[in-house]
């Protein structure tokens, strides 16, 4: 398979897959959620239109995280932004750092996943998960929703049944664009 | 590998050790990260008030309008007919597990193509038949509870125990699983057996230690984990079907062999397996598939998640032409399928979709994923 650029489609679905995570990645930086929108639809607007050609989903992922830190960092060195809010050099001599950088996409990137795969649960098995993510035992979960030690352990079991596809091997197989293509 | 190839498969293992609760070791023993690092980024993906936070600012978008927004400042090609077709040409279908994010932007395309007239079609159940050695026959489903010596069952499953008054003849029973159902069978030597839709089994209401064990599948697919020869006085154990018997040690394997396809599929999981019939005899290893066709056998390995899932409520396809996967949920939902475009019938599909889903849903994309109108008339889904 070739480097190509995005058909409307996979564009789309790069948009709603990443999004809302490129926007909390870039207000890690900038702590503003409307402007760190605004950033993301620059960089996704800069992709369709110079026609940015990938070869996988790796470099997707890299441009775009790559493109958002860049563009909240010209951000905070804006002359906008030092007239109206105020950040410790410290603190931007960090964020410029790529250890700083590769921090925020392994959260993000991480955190992405873990909603997904949640998100594909029943409802009550959800939950629990959620709760049990959070380091909670399941005498506490099952104190927290009311419901007894053997619904907590059922409902695990069922949401480890589902999930498990999307565990195999031991991390996930998640289809992004190139997995349409091929 | 790049940095960022690193950074991606480690957020994968993480993410899946902290699904699991178990130590995200990935993450401890990367050289990518101090300790310091490691544990700001376990805590922004554990901590509570952290995580709340995170869901609160989620909670905030509006993807449509924001999508909207991009769309008004970019061009679109007016011929979006083209990009339809290139679609098309690569067909692939993603399903279940990837469903939840191709869903949003598969699903929207001209939903008026699809003409549903009335939804009769339901996901399969857990049901069968028991056919006694008296010829009785017990429907067993949900709800359904069944009792007689040595045998139980609670509609969802059934249970037989040795019976060690034993007698001269050993009884057979029958147990047929119709369209539309799956069952799960303990016989008496402890062994499991999950039947597929469609499927029918033939076995001993009891075993004598010592003595071969045989049960036949006389058609459709069934997963077998075996009790040990070494439990039973060295019996082994035999799986017979129309034209092969499979004779095994102590082992799990998934044998597929429908009426409507004159193939048997053999797909050893554990252990070792020896094939028999009017063919060369042929030894099975784990992750391989025997292939039996016209008294010809063939082995390759296969894939073997594919191939046993089933009996977790999933079913995954990979590189599966539509029709093939058709008859696969033309089994489980009890339905007909007529492709009306038989060009279709070969494009290939990779997904893993979950058995409870509704038919419509996985129609639904792949009718979306390649611009294949479909129609649902009764119990009939027609590919136009």
């Amino acid at each position: 398979m070739g480097v190509q650029c995005l058909t409307l489609k996979e564009y789309k679905s790069v948009f709603n897959t990443l999004y809302p995570s490129l926007c909390l990645f870039s207000n890690k930086y900038i702590e503003n959620i409307e402007v760190s929108k605004d950033i993301v639809q620059e960089v996704f607007i800069k992709i369709w239109e110079e026609k940015i050609e990938f070869h996988n989903d790796a470099a997707i992922k890299s441009y775009l995280y790559t493109s958002v830190k860049n563009r909240s960092l010209d951000y905070l060195k804006s002359r906008h932004y030092k007239v109206t809010e105020s950040l410790g050099k410290t603190d931007f001599a960090q964020m410029e750092t790529d250890p700083f950088f590769l921090r925020e996409v392994v959260i993000s990137e991480t955190s992405l996943l873990i909603e997904k795969a949640v998100n594909t649960l029943p409802a009550k098995c959800a939950q629990i998960i959620k709760l049990s993510i959070k380091g909670l035992s399941n005498t506490e979960i099952s104190e927290e929703l009311g419901v007894s030690l053997n619904t907590i352990k059922t409902q695990k079991k069922i949401a480890y049944k589902r999930l498990k596809p999307l565990l195999k091997d031991c991390f996930f197989i998640i289809a992004f664009v190139f997995e349409i293509r091929n | 590998m790049s940095i960022f190839d690193k950074i991606i498969d480690l957020s994968s293992r993480t993410a899946s050790s902290i699904l699991k609760r178990e130590k995200p070791e990935s993450l401890a023993d990367s050289d990518l990260f101090t300790d310091s690092d490691k544990e700001y980024i376990l805590k922004h993906l554990t901590d509570e008030k952290l995580l709340k936070k995170r869901a609160v600012l989620l909670q905030q978008f509006n993807k449509k309008e924001d999508w909207k927004a991009i769309q008004s400042k970019i061009d679109v090609p007016v011929k979006k007919l083209q990009i339809w077709k290139y679609a098309a040409a690569v067909a692939v279908l993603i399903l279940g597990s990837t469903l939840y994010f191709s869903k949003n932007h598969l699903i929207e395309n001209e939903p008026n193509k699809v003409v549903v007239t009335k939804s009769v079609i339901t996901p399969g159940t857990d049901k069968a038949i028991l056919v006694l050695a008296s010829g009785e026959q017990v429907a067993l489903g949900k709800g359904s509870v069944y009792n007689s010596t040595g045998v139980h069952s609670n509609g969802t499953e059934i249970i037989y125990k040795n019976d060690n008054t034993a007698k001269n003849t050993i009884a057979y029973n029958y147990l047929t699983i119709p369209r539309g159902g799956q069952f799960f069978i303990k016989l008496a030597d402890g062994t499991k057996v999950w039947l597929n839709s469609e499927s029918k089994l033939k076995f001993p209401v009891s075993f004598v230690d010592g003595q071969p064990r045989q049960v036949e599948l006389v058609y459709g697919e069934a997963y077998f984990d075996v009790s040990p020869s070494t439990a039973h006085k060295g019996s082994h154990f035999n799986v017979l079907t129309q034209n092969q018997n499979v004779e095994v040690l102590g082992t799990e394997f998934n044998i597929k062999a429908y009426q409507d396809n004159q193939t048997i599929y053999t797909t050893l999981v554990e252990g070792k397996v020896h094939l028999t019939g009017s063919f060369n005899s042929t030894i099975l290893k784990p992750g391989d598939q025997s292939v039996l066709e016209n008294h010809n056998i063939r082995v390759a390995a296969v894939d073997v998640f594919n191939e046993v899932s089933w009996k977790e409520g999933i079913f995954s396809f990979q590189e599966m032409p539509l029709k093939d996967i058709m008859r696969v949920l033309e089994r489980w939902y009890d339905i007909k399928t007529v492709f009306k475009n038989k060009a279709i019938e070969n494009s290939t599909f990779n997904g893993i979709l979950d058995k409870d889903q509704k038919i419509e849903e996985i129609l639904n994309i792949i009718s979306n994923t390649n611009k294949i109108p479909y129609e649902i008339n009764q119990k009939t889904v027609i590919f136009k």
